[in-house]
């Protein structure tokens, strides 16, 4: 996940006036959860990148209605992740999601983070496998709030639903994977 | 945070995404592009209209040398044709290929009118060519990338009227006399595309890329293909 800058709001105004070097700084701070977020949707690199750089194109051409204040990573994944469902729909393609796990043993002399060692590599692949199985609304929703760290305000943003609808799918599903991961 | 849940922010951490391209650049690119474009579509619409009232007046119009930049087209009114010959109007365009490696050739997506699938498509970098049917006739449709390696000239003779059209960015009409086709592919090698002497041909700038259609169609007609390609 990418940290936020510190002077993110001082970047956004002067974005606002029109200085696009500030925007740039802007664009390679989320330009990873941006990428991820449209690839958790149009699950393809290529049109995630395309949905993702005309998101950022479409952000600054909105930059003079972004409230001062406001958070600006919710309200930029939202149009990230609008560009991304138009291009599922647009393609009329609902590929599996192409998440793989990455290798087994952590690289280097790296040690595994604390987090890592709740899981064998048998339940990692078990539970990968059940999320993958997940029907799509409610795999999005994990895949955003669990693997890329979203907070259900900014889940909400970038599917376009209420908030409850996020907690209500995030439940029935972990009601699902509970069934094959206890 | 439940245990399940703890495992699912576990296995994020251990998911492979493709790497993340190099947004900034792609971004930056076409900001600056954007800056650009408001002026040079000003700048067009004034040489036009200078072109206009230079051609309105015949004393100007025997003197003057007129040209003005379209997108990636260069049109250019000169007293006297360089010599030329009637060919196909795919002459020069390279071999035909499928609209997959034609598209790969040329580095982006060739725009076509809905339900229209033709088979051969002809391509250079910056460019795409493909021939339509509109109303029983052949339609050259060219498409080139606005700042590419490739330039299209045009030569008119002052038999030819040339008008500005109401589509996309900017358009351009031209109509009547002969006129001289020469393409300039990329690093400077010259390939010249000779007369198609009753050919009409409609130019257009729409979001970068110039669209070119010529054939034996009215204006009227040409401008509902065109409608069709950049709605």
């Amino acid at each position: 996940m990418v940290g936020r800058p510190l002077d993110e709001s001082d970047l956004i105004e002067r974005a606002q006036r029109g200085d696009t070097h500030a925007y740039e700084e802007l664009v390679h701070a989320y330009q990873g959860i941006a990428f991820r977020t449209a690839y958790v949707i149009a699950r393809n690199a290529a049109d995630a990148e395309e949905a993702a750089q005309d998101g950022f194109v479409k952000a600054w051409r909105a930059l003079g209605r972004f409230r001062r204040g406001a958070p600006f990573r919710p309200w930029l994944l939202q149009i990230v992740a609008n560009e991304a469902r138009n291009r599922v729909r647009s393609a009329g393609r609902r590929a599996s999601l192409a998440l793989r796990a990455a290798a087994e043993e952590p690289s280097g002399d790296a040690a595994p983070s604390p987090e890592a060692t709740l899981l064998s590599a048998e339940q990692r692949e078990g539970l990968l496998a059940a999320v993958n199985e997940l029907p799509e609304e409610q795999r999005t929703v994990l895949s955003l709030r669990y693997f890329l760290g979203l907070s259900e305000h900014e889940v909400a943003e970038a599917l376009d639903v209420p908030q409850g609808t996020v907690k209500s799918r995030t439940a029935r599903a972990l009601e699902r994977l509970r069934e094959s991961y206890d | 945070m439940t245990e399940l849940e703890r495992a699912l922010v576990a296995l994020g951490g251990e998911l492979e995404f493709p790497p993340t391209p190099d947004l900034v650049r792609a971004v930056s690119g076409r900001l600056q592009r954007r800056r650009w474009r408001r002026p040079l579509v000003l700048a067009v619409a004034v040489a036009v209209v200078a072109l206009a009232i230079a051609m309105a007046v015949p004393p100007a119009r025997s003197a003057i040398l007129r040209f003005f930049h379209l997108g990636s087209a260069t049109v250019e009114q000169v007293e006297t044709l360089p010599p030329a010959q009637q060919r196909p109007i795919t002459a020069g365009l390279g071999p035909a290929l499928v609209r997959e490696d034609a598209e790969m050739a040329a580095q982006f997506g060739i725009r076509l009118p809905k339900g229209v699938a033709p088979q051969q498509f002809y391509a250079q970098p910056g460019m795409i060519s493909t021939v339509l049917r509109a109303d029983g006739k052949p339609v050259l449709l060219s498409e080139l990338k606005g700042d590419q390696t490739v330039l299209f000239k045009k030569f008119a003779s002052p038999a030819t009227s040339v008008q500005p059209v109401d589509l996309g960015e900017f358009g351009l009409w031209l109509q009547g006399g002969p006129h001289v086709l020469m393409w300039q592919f990329n690093f400077g090698r010259v390939h010249r595309v000779e007369t198609r002497l009753a050919g009409n041909v409609l130019l257009w700038l729409d979001q970068g890329i110039t669209y070119r259609l010529e054939g034996d169609l009215d204006k009227s007609q040409m401008l509902q293909l065109a409608g069709q390609i950049t709605r």
